[in-house]
């Protein structure tokens, strides 16, 4: 395990070497795209290597101090704020947000990560109530949340090019043999028996948040093999199939089957009960042009006055019955400590393990995150088209390992414009993922380009020429892996629990799957108790 | 048999397979083409094969009457094959709009190139007698043959006909012809007497197949405007659509992206239904609200009111309304509506200005394109009628164009059912107009509608009784069970293509 001082050397190496935003151009003849590498950690300049004297110059109380201004951090905020706590938010980059960061260009918002929320499940109450806090839900009809249908995905949703043919939905149907078929839909009617499926507690065997699903030790046990083992255990062998549930993993996790846990896999089908609202399917989400931004900026807002930005947190320990959170303010160019009876970590674990010290006190090494390329491109005509559907929100390449890419455009309400945004995803899934995040930081825009004109080339073969720019983000560590036996296992209840009432954790990596409702339920939930507590 | 003879044998081979590719992609390309271009593809390529193998046999036969030197007569036709074969998907695409008797083209242009084609191998053959045995020549010439037929079938749907398009396939293959004619010329310099103008030939073949084949998008986007059946007055691309506009000495008609909005002979129908049933039966109407519309004809229409102050007319593309306000003949059909003082012309996209303004008015025309696809199917949803219910004052009225209810039955429909679906009444009605066919309209309001008595003078179409008549639906387009139109299902784009295809197939 390395040190904190070691830790505190490295992040400024990082950020030094990433701070200035490169523009970068690729210029082929006539032809020219422009774009930027980026990614976290980039905001805090060169000054920081000059500082050695980390005394604090300056010290403030408050009532809680919240570090991280990801989902779980603006929750958590969102609580404080109702209860009127006094409490600051500390935050690294210029902008909070974290996976549900967004930029926008002249045509569109775009995301940097998470771009939609399914429909909640309708047990779900706190998320229910924030979403209808904010207008998502307009009101309930016999029960039923009634969904703003701006933010409902458009049709035509989703679309998979196949067998040279763009089909219509995700799950390989064109050109499929009938086999393979009848295992796919063996395949969706067992995990239309996982989803409706109850634990001996009574509870559903798959549920969200996670913390809410049964604790069944049979259930449980699918958590010691991989996705790809329970597969083959269940004589699950179509190419197509094994395809399709490699790519619903590497959505939700980044993660391929074989290093998925068989209970994240199964989870990822199952623990969604059915999008309830009328005239919708079950599959139904919520999007936004800028993705999940839209949401962060609706958490974000009432309590913008208590975030403090480009703020790098490099200590945080008890001292006298309290809690000591040293930092560096970029602004001022000069560390500073708040002291306070209570602090949230809305931080990943593996953030955590250098800043509590001597207090840090489980395997962090088990909490392992693969790395993510996400790249937005703007494209000055339409997309030369194969035949088959139309462009839709989500558009996936049968076979190939990236994601493919979303129309960030496709919530305007304005006519389809010529001119485009396209989010394109690609998780760096090979194990293991220190490896792979080498290979990411070494990876150069220039080096991009022709990666993602290659992978788009069957269903595009112009789209180089189409091309204007291409704005790269890296995610170092997109999203905590839920291995096989991560999820069954101690470590994460462990990282989970409070330290001496007074060190709280919030952060979907404690729930073993990065997704909005499991850093908003982590928020919320320690906010909750901590002002019930009080 | 001299061995410079022998060796010859595998470069002729050689070209019999060439010729045998290019011969099976020019009947392919004749059969595509003519499915294409005139629909039953079933028919079509049955013909087309029947024409195209008879008149191979015949090219056999007459290759009897080849004398003299073979090699320099198989150069001669191949540059023919080529500059025929190669040119022939041209010919057919830009005369198809021009010549009355199209399919006996179709047929000649086969003819020629299968008799050609027909002559190839028995010539060929004929070269080859002399270099070997019988048995070894029919093997070798027919295994070539067929192995070459196989090959253009398979590539010409696979990677011709999606990566190179119909035109140059076929000026591609006479290309190939004609380097094999050019690559014998050299080779059998010895053998043939005149070389010279055969390679001249073959020369200027090649180029002018080369200048088709690089030429080939415009020769696409001359035959386009070919299909438009009157003088082109009028072309532009603007960023939103194509827009044509033609005159005949008697008519003038609107295309946008090749689909006609009016015709001058009986736009009038279209335009007085659309807009006076609602605005006739609001006496005390001030503000007029257009969304599209930028031909400014309907506008025409609401200008006949002089109760009427002020007209806000929204269209996204500038390029329409700019024309419609400068065009002499086309200002003179929209009597200057777009030019009136009370008229304020808003280019914007409707939905988003619908969303963003405060503004109230007491009749809205909504007149888009039909709901063909999923861009313009957003502004025939819950959604927008929502936005569109908000600048109604409380007892205003509003229309809107709802495509055919005898080709488009359900779509009509399900546009009535979305805009009853956002609290809205409804009254439909539809009218005959010879240029559409029958047209169907929905007149909408919030609280109350009293039918108008009294219309403005020196209408050609509409009045109090023809109205009545024209909310009956005969049985055929009678209501259809109907689903609402969301953004997320998109239910009318859907059903939309479907009926007008089933209508157009």
């Amino acid at each position: 395990m390395i040190s904190r001082r070691k830790f505190i050397a490295q992040s400024l190496a990082t950020v030094a070497a990433g701070s200035a935003l490169t523009h970068l151009s690729s210029c082929d003849g006539k032809k020219i795209i422009t774009g930027s590498t980026n990614g976290p950690n980039a905001a805090l300049g060169h000054r920081l290597r000059n500082l050695t004297d980390q005394h604090p110059r300056k010290q403030i109380k408050k009532d809680v101090v919240i570090v991280g201004g990801g989902i779980a951090g603006l929750s958590a905020a969102r609580i404080l704020k109702k209860n009127n706590v006094d409490f600051t938010l500390l935050e690294l980059e210029q902008h909070a947000g974290g996976n549900s960061s967004f930029r926008t260009n002249t045509l569109s918002a775009y995301p940097l990560g998470a771009h939609y929320l399914p429909l909640p499940n309708l047990d779900n109450h706190p998320l229910l109530d924030f979403l209808q806090e904010v207008g998502v839900i307009t009101h309930y009809e016999k029960e039923i949340p009634q969904f703003n249908e701006h933010y409902l995905c458009f049709d035509p949703k989703e679309r998979l090019y196949i067998n040279e043919h763009w089909q219509e939905g995700l799950i390989p149907q064109n050109g499929v043999p009938s086999s393979d078929q009848q295992q796919i839909i063996r395949f969706l009617e067992q995990m239309e028996m996982w989803r409706h499926k109850l634990g001996r507690d009574q509870k559903y065997a798959f549920n969200i948040p996670v913390a809410e699903s049964s604790s069944d030790s049979e259930i449980l046990a699918l958590d010691q093999i991989s996705m790809d083992a329970w597969l083959k255990a269940n004589q699950f062998t179509s190419t197509y199939l094994n395809w399709y549930v490699n790519y619903c993993c590497l959505d939700d996790f980044g993660s391929s089957t074989q290093h998925t846990s068989a209970w994240a896999g199964l989870h990822y089908f199952a623990s969604r009960k059915g999008g309830k609202g009328f005239h919708l399917n079950h599959d139904a989400v919520l999007t936004w042009p800028e993705g999940n931004g839209w949401l962060m900026n609706r958490l974000r807002e009432p309590v913008a006055t208590h975030i403090q930005s480009q703020c790098l947190v490099t200590k945080v320990q008890i001292q006298n019955q309290k809690v000591s959170v040293v930092y560096f303010n970029e602004l001022e160019n000069q560390f500073e400590e708040i002291i306070a009876p209570k602090v949230i970590m809305a931080t990943p674990q593996f953030i955590n393990r250098y800043l509590l010290g001597d207090a840090a006190r489980t395997d962090y090494g088990a909490f392992e995150y693969a790395p993510w390329m996400v790249a937005n491109l703007t494209v000055n005509a339409d997309l030369l088209e194969k035949r088959g559907e139309p462009l839709s929100w989500d558009n996936v390449v049968y076979g190939s390992n990236s994601l493919g890419y979303v129309n960030a455009m496709h919530q305007h309400l304005t006519s389809a414009s010529p001119k485009k945004v396209i989010t394109y995803y690609k998780p760096l899934s090979d194990y293991p993922y220190t490896a792979s995040r080498q290979q990411l930081q070494k990876q150069t825009w220039e080096n991009w380009l022709p990666l993602i004109l290659e992978d788009l080339k069957r269903p595009h073969p112009q789209l180089k020429e189409h091309l204007e720019e291409v704005a790269v983000w890296h995610w170092g560590h997109g999203m905590i892996s839920p291995k096989p036996g991560f999820m069954a296992g101690d470590v994460r209840r462990m990282a989970q629990s409070p330290i001496a009432d007074k060190i709280f954790f919030a952060h979907s990596d404690l729930s073993g799957i990065s997704i909005f409702e499991e850093a908003f339920y982590w928020g919320t939930k320690v906010a909750n108790e901590m002002v019930s507590a009080s | 048999m001299t061995d410079r003879a022998r060796g010859q044998v595998p470069l002729l081979l050689i070209a019999a397979f060439v010729v045998a590719t290019c011969g099976l992609i020019y009947e392919l390309v004749a059969g595509t083409l003519a499915s294409y271009l005139l629909g039953d593809s079933v028919t079509q390529f049955s013909t087309i094969i029947g024409t195209y193998l008879f008149s191979m046999g015949i090219g056999s036969y007459l290759s009897k009457y080849f004398k003299g030197n073979l090699i320099a007569w198989f150069i001669r036709i191949e540059i023919l094959v080529g500059l025929v074969g190669g040119f022939s998907s041209c010919i057919l695409y830009v005369l198809f709009e021009q010549l009355p008797y199209f399919r006996l083209l179709l047929y000649v242009l086969v003819s020629l190139t299968g008799i050609l084609v027909g002559l190839e191998i028995p010539l060929l053959m004929r070269i080859l007698q002399d270099r070997l045995k019988f048995k070894d020549l029919v093997s070798k010439v027919f295994t070539v043959d067929y192995i070459g037929a196989l090959l253009a079938s398979i590539v010409f749907p696979m990677v011709l006909i999606p990566y190179l398009g119909i035109l140059r396939t076929s000026l591609l293959f006479g290309i190939f012809n004609v380097l094999v004619a050019g690559y014998l010329c050299f080779y059998f310099q010895k053998e043939l007497i005149k070389s010279v103008f055969l390679k001249l030939y073959a020369a200027i073949a090649m180029v002018v197949l080369l200048i088709g084949f690089i030429v080939a998008d415009q020769i696409i986007r001359f035959a386009e405007i070919q299909a438009y059946q009157d003088t082109i007055l009028y072309a532009k691309s603007s960023p939103y659509q194509r827009i044509i506009l033609t005159k005949s000495p008697s008519d003038m008609r609107l295309y946008l992206n090749g689909n006609l909005q009016f015709s001058s002979l009986d736009e009038y129908r279209y335009h007085e239904s659309l807009v006076h049933p609602g605005l006739a039966s609001l006496p005390n109407a001030k503000r007029v609200l257009i969304l599209g519309g930028g031909d400014g004809l309907a506008l025409r229409e609401v200008l006949k009111y002089p109760q009427i102050e002020s007209v806000t007319l929204v269209d996204l593309d500038p390029a329409m309304t700019s024309l419609f306000q400068s065009n002499a003949m086309l200002v003179k059909l929209n009597q200057s509506s777009l030019l009136s003082d009370k008229v304020t012309v808003i280019n914007e996209d409707a939905f988003r200005w619908l969303h963003s303004t405060q503004a109230q008015f007491d009749f809205v025309i909504v007149d888009f394109p039909d709901p063909s696809n999923y861009s313009i199917g957003k502004l025939y949803t819950n959604s927008f009628y929502k936005s569109l219910s908000k600048v109604i004052t409380p007892k205003g009225c509003a229309v809107v164009q709802s495509t055919s209810p005898f080709v488009a039955r359900k779509s009509f429909w399900i546009i009535n059912e979305t805009i009853r679906s956002t609290g809205f009444q409804t009254k439909p009605y539809h009218c005959y107009i010879p240029s559409f066919g029958e047209w169907g309209f929905l007149l909408i309001w919030k609280n109350e509608f009293h039918p108008a008595t009294t219309y403005p003078p020196g209408l050609r179409f509409i009045n109090a009784e023809v109205f009545q008549q024209l909310t009956h639906f005969p049985p055929d387009m009678v209501e259809a069970h109907s689903e609402v139109n969301y953004l997320h299902n998109q239910a009318l784009v859907n059903t939309f293509e479907k009926e007008w295809q089933e209508y157009t197939h």
